[in-house]
């Protein structure tokens, strides 16, 4: 056995399925915790009023209650919490925890805290509102409107702000002159819920002797809610710890600190104790922020010969009642990957930022990239149609050559390194097939295929330091051998379900040259991670930690080796490390050999470490352990193209994806079957947006998708068996080893995929399909608008 | 979410449950399956005094089949209803109507009764019941009634149950020359909440219908037979065409003064796609 240990590439199960699928997770509401009580909250149940009273008398009476506090009460415990993100203008800096104004219906005003869950719900009822309804603005259109009521004080015409990004306005305008076609379609991307298995949660601990709070929260990103705990509650940094544990799924959701997840460590800090809250489905459903939610008009001009010569959107970002931390960010990004792999003459968006009396919307899986490539790729569709042009045909004329790059686009990304070429004619090629010969009549079938580069790597601190975004970009690891040889991982990035765990695990144990299982990985603890506002945001953690990882590793075992050298009198160089893949730290298969015979073992040499022999020099570092953060250069970009085939039934409207072959590259895979399971449950989500997923709102703004009995998640049966991904690998050339992010690909580009297969499979109503999702009755309606009668799908 | 505290109570027999409905003032709700009942429990939507659970009482589960009739007990799961063998030879669209219901994990729980109960308008067992003609029998203290499914759902989620009674058995008759079928649309592949459905009975001849019977569901509060489609039907070749046929079954089933979802059309066009296509399978099925 030789010390070769290759780690990466493998397809190591994730480490964490066994311990939950065999109940060993550690969920919020797992956790064990002394003498804590129960919070609920006292939710606004109008979209829009003024909260003239908030009467907790009969709640504070009863003998369950521990605190009740109110409006008032929060406005003197709490300050506002602070955006990041914003857009030029934007008149809303903060997000209030205390608020006499209703904003959305779900809004939180009040908590209430109590000896049991139970208790704390019946109180949260007890509490008397004296609400004085103000006029809903339930949708963008309501709030554009002329004398349209106000939403946030100072936001003229309710707009928050707004941003162009790309070409300036004169090439727009020369390029569509010159253009044989111009491709002009509004569109529209719903609100969705994010849906994550477990909704959010809070257990806030509060110990006044100590002046310490310990917060431990279904996060996202602790750090970056630690900041904001901080900024609301007037705590130093070093008494507040917040800590991350098991969490199911995010998606985008548990990014930010929320006002109610304060509210819950306002009451622990005002108890001197502590307060837990589990979020239910049904608050999850109207308080949590959602995703999505961009209204379109997008242009797209071609020349006469089939080259794009100008991509142009104007874009209506429905914030909500708040633009929050991140704002119009997703739209943003929309704005900047509207162009996607293609060349252009031109290519430009505007942003515009408008507020509702609807829940704030913010970050979801794909980040504004799904809405960019759902806008592009249809517009490409459409102008194949109208050129008639193959639609592959004219993708692949226009995407950027392998030789182009690096290319900066038009918004001023630049583009590393791809075959985008490749991947699309080869994700062509998996979905060609014989159409099956026993459709009924009434079936149409048909396949298109779509492309889209993927952000990630984000963000290098320049970026974010151009864009005015005061989050660190940067990404820190800190890498231990233990006294007894094993090793541990400290990463401010964090798991979500994801398998970065693993993944950590893998690069950390091939730099060393161990078996995997040395290896442990500790995240989601603010005391003991490196810094780290994004975190396990933006398909970042692999490619930032995994590239700082690289580099410590490297470092670390060239000071084991340096070490163990010392200790068998020879050069580094000269000494093996041999370690047998079932050994441990100790055994004598786990050894350094110098010359001779001479070895000493893997443990002996960390454990002689530890005691501070060997060092060359008195001033040698003694700890083995490496910090390295590591600032990539730039974004480092993968891409992927997404063959879609749908049978579309023309009676009931009803579409179904019958086959689905996905194409990545994101450069060297550190875990294909994590990769696998990344694309796959991203494209699983994505296809619920493109057919079923829609949060809606009656006239009055109040929820009427409030439980997943009205919103129709894809189930597996949805999902079709002919799903197949395949990876190419380009490797990146900016991040070390050659990692590029894939947690967001897969959803980027299922919306896009399904509506240009129907159109092909439909042609009458091709230019119809711009708003998501693709319902039975939407399809229908178009079909019947195109003359497609019910029975005449049927013959 | 948890529920508001309520009483609870698991009597062992009919007897028993009659008893603990018997409380004046006071608002009971019966847990059969409580697959619907236990979500809006802890959703809050219903706050009983009292839950009285049916699940240990004796006699209200089982399936007899006679030569002129089918009992089912109320307490009856749909994965039995699903599963029976007597059942699937004669009644062969109840076994296929209660297998659409939801996924197993569901119908291993889920009653009959409870389904009819809960009256869900665009559920399936309660537009098959309607079809077939069967009757729903309760039980009180005050004695024995029997009701017309087609009368028992007064509207979404309301029937003429009286506080007091609990359905013991539903009743159906065996269906002669009719042959039965259902079909649905749902929400999502075969698992989502049904948006549609459709019921079709016929007696055919020499691929002519001599007689039909056609229940919508989803189209509006309750299922409904469409008459005026059914005798449209007669005279008909089974295998078709049916010009104009999804046009009546959408016109019978929206008539004015009717109410339903706000998306009706689409629904009633939805059952009509469905007709049609039973019509056409049944006459692919007989060769012609």
């Amino acid at each position: 056995m030789t010390g070769e240990h290759r780690h990466i590439g493998r397809p190591v199960p994730p480490r964490h399925h066994e311990r939950l699928v065999r109940g060993g997770g550690r969920f919020l509401a797992d956790l064990r915790a002394a003498d804590v009580l129960h919070a609920a909250f006292v939710r606004s149940p109008l979209a829009h009023a003024a909260v003239a009273g908030f009467d907790a008398t009969a709640a504070r009476r009863d003998p369950r209650c521990a605190l009740v506090l109110g409006p008032d009460d929060l406005a003197g415990r709490t300050a506002a919490i602070p955006t990041v993100w914003r857009l030029p203008g934007q008149p809303q800096e903060s997000i209030p925890v205390a608020v006499h104004t209703a904003r959305y219906a779900g809004q939180p005003l009040g908590i209430v805290v109590a000896r049991t869950p139970t208790a704390a719900l019946d109180l949260a009822e007890a509490v008397r509102l004296d609400l004085a309804p103000l006029p809903p603005v339930p949708t963008v259109a309501d709030a554009l409107a002329e004398h349209a009521p106000p939403v946030v004080p100072g936001a003229a015409g309710n707009e928050a702000g707004r941003i162009r990004f790309g070409s300036p306005a004169e090439e727009i305008a020369a390029a569509l002159a010159r253009a044989a076609v111009v491709v002009e379609r509004e569109f529209t991307l719903p609100r969705v819920h994010h849906s994550p298995l477990e909704p959010r949660g809070v257990l806030a601990a509060y110990e006044a002797g100590t002046g310490l709070l310990t917060v431990h929260a279904s996060s996202q990103s602790p750090h970056a809610m630690r900041q904001d705990l901080c900024a609301v509650l007037g705590l130093r940094a070093d008494q507040v710890r917040v800590i991350a544990p098991d969490v199911g799924g995010s998606f985008g959701s548990k990014v930010f600190l929320y006002p109610d997840e304060a509210m819950v460590c306002a009451a622990a800090v005002a108890l001197g104790g502590a307060v837990r809250w589990v979020e239910s489905r049904a608050e999850n459903f109207t308080g949590a922020y959602q995703g999505r939610a961009q209204q379109a008009t997008a242009r797209l001009a071609v020349s006469g010969e089939g080259r794009f010569l100008a991509f142009d959107a104007d874009l209506l970002a429905d914030l909500g009642a708040y633009a929050t931390q991140a704002g119009a960010g997703p739209h943003q990004v929309t704005a900047l990957t509207l162009q996607g792999p293609y060349h252009a003459d031109a290519a430009a968006a505007t942003v515009r930022g408008v507020y509702t009396t609807r829940v704030p919307t913010g970050a979801y899986r794909g980040y504004g990239m799904q809405e960019a490539a759902f806008i592009r790729e249809r517009l490409v569709d459409e102008a194949a149609r109208e050129l008639g042009l193959s639609p592959v045909e004219l993708r692949l004329r226009n995407l950027i050559r392998p030789q182009d790059l690096p290319h900066t686009t038009h918004t001023g990304l630049t583009y590393d390194s791809g075959d985008y070429g490749a991947v699309l004619r080869r994700a062509a090629a998996l979905a060609e097939r014989p159409p099956p010969p026993d459709d009924p009549p009434w079936v149409r079938r048909a396949t298109a295929v779509v492309a889209a580069v993927e952000i990630s790597a984000f963000a290098p601190t320049a970026l974010l330091e151009a864009f005015g975004i005061a989050w660190s970009g940067w990404e820190g690891v800190r890498l231990r051998i233990n006294h007894d040889g094993t090793v541990t991982v400290h990463s401010g990035v964090i798991a979500v379900g994801q398998g970065i765990e693993t993944s950590l695990a893998q690069i950390a144990a091939e730099g060393l040259g161990v078996p995997l299982d040395w290896v442990r990985v500790e995240l989601g603890d603010t005391d003991t991670a490196p810094h780290s506002d994004l975190s396990a945001q933006a398909s970042r953690a692999l490619t930032l930690a995994g590239g700082a990882l690289v580099i410590a590793a490297r470092q670390l075992a060239g000071r084991m080796r340096a070490l163990a050298a010392g200790f068998l009198k020879a050069e580094p160089e000269q000494v093996t490390l041999r370690i047998a893949a079932t050994a441990d730290p100790s055994s004598p298969e786990a050894a350094f050999h110098g010359a001779g015979g001479a070895r000493i073992t893997w443990r002996e040499t960390a454990h002689r470490g530890y005691r501070g022999w060997g060092r060359a020099h008195r001033t040698d570092r003694i700890r083995l352990e490496e910090s390295v953060d590591f600032d990539p250069p730039q974004l480092t970009f993968a891409h992927g193209a997404h063959a879609a085939e749908v049978a579309v039934d023309l009676g009931t409207g009803r579409v179904e994806v019958t086959g689905y072959w996905a194409v990545h590259d994101s450069g060297v895979l550190v875990n294909p079957l994590i990769a696998h399971g990344q694309i796959t449950g991203g494209i699983a989500q994505g296809l619920g947006q493109a057919l079923t997923e829609e949060a809606r709102v009656d006239g009055a703004g109040l929820p009427v998708t409030r439980s997943f009995r009205e919103y129709t998640l894809p189930a597996a049966q949805d999902i079709p068996e002919d799903l197949v991904v395949e990876h190419l690998c380009t490797p990146s050339t900016v991040i070390p080893g050659g990692f590029k992010g894939l947690g967001e690909g897969g959803a980027i580009l299922p919306p896009a995929a399904v509506a240009c297969a129907v159109a092909a499979a439909v042609p009458e109503i091709a230019h119809t399909l711009t708003s998501l999702p693709l319902t039975p009755s939407r399809v229908r309606a178009a079909l019947r608008a195109a003359g497609i009668t019910a029975e005449g799908g049927i013959r | 979410m948890s529920a508001v505290a309520f009483d609870y109570t698991a009597p062992t027999t009919l007897d028993g449950a009659l008893g603990a409905l018997d409380a004046p003032g006071r608002t009971v709700a019966l847990l059969a399956g409580g697959q619907s009942l236990v979500p809006l429990l802890t959703s809050r939507q219903v706050r009983p005094d009292v839950v009285v659970d049916l699940n240990g009482v004796a006699g209200l589960a089982g399936i007899g089949i006679g030569a002129d009739r089918v009992r089912i007990g109320a307490m009856t799961r749909l994965r039995e209803v699903e599963r029976h063998r007597g059942l699937a030879a004669a009644l062969p669209v109840l076994a296929s109507a209660a297998a659409a219901v939801a996924h197993p994990h569901i119908r291993v729980r889920s009653t009959l009764g409870g389904s009819l109960c809960h009256a869900a308008p665009a559920a399936e067992l309660p537009a098959v019941a309607l079809a077939l003609g069967a009757q729903v029998v309760l039980r009180s203290a005050r004695g024995v009634r029997s009701v017309p499914a087609g009368r028992f759902a007064t509207g979404a989620g309301t029937t003429v149950r009286a506080p007091d009674e609990v359905v013991t058995e539903i009743v159906f008759p065996r269906t002669g020359p009719f042959t039965y079928e259902f079909s649905e649309l749902c929400t999502r592949g075969s698992t989502g909440y049904p948006v549609a459905g459709v019921c079709l009975g016929l007696r055919a001849d020499g691929g002519l219908v001599r007689a039909a019977r056609v229940v919508v569901a989803g189209c509006g509060p309750v299922p409904v037979r469409l008459p005026g489609v059914e005798a449209a039907l007669v005279g008909r070749a089974v295998a078709g065409p049916h010009p104009g046929l999804v046009a009546s079954v959408v016109a019978e089933a929206t008539r004015p003064g009717s109410t339903g979802p706000e998306d009706r059309e689409y629904r009633a066009e939805v059952a009509g796609v469905l007709l049609v296509r039973a019509l056409a399978a049944r006459a692919g099925r007989e060769g012609r």
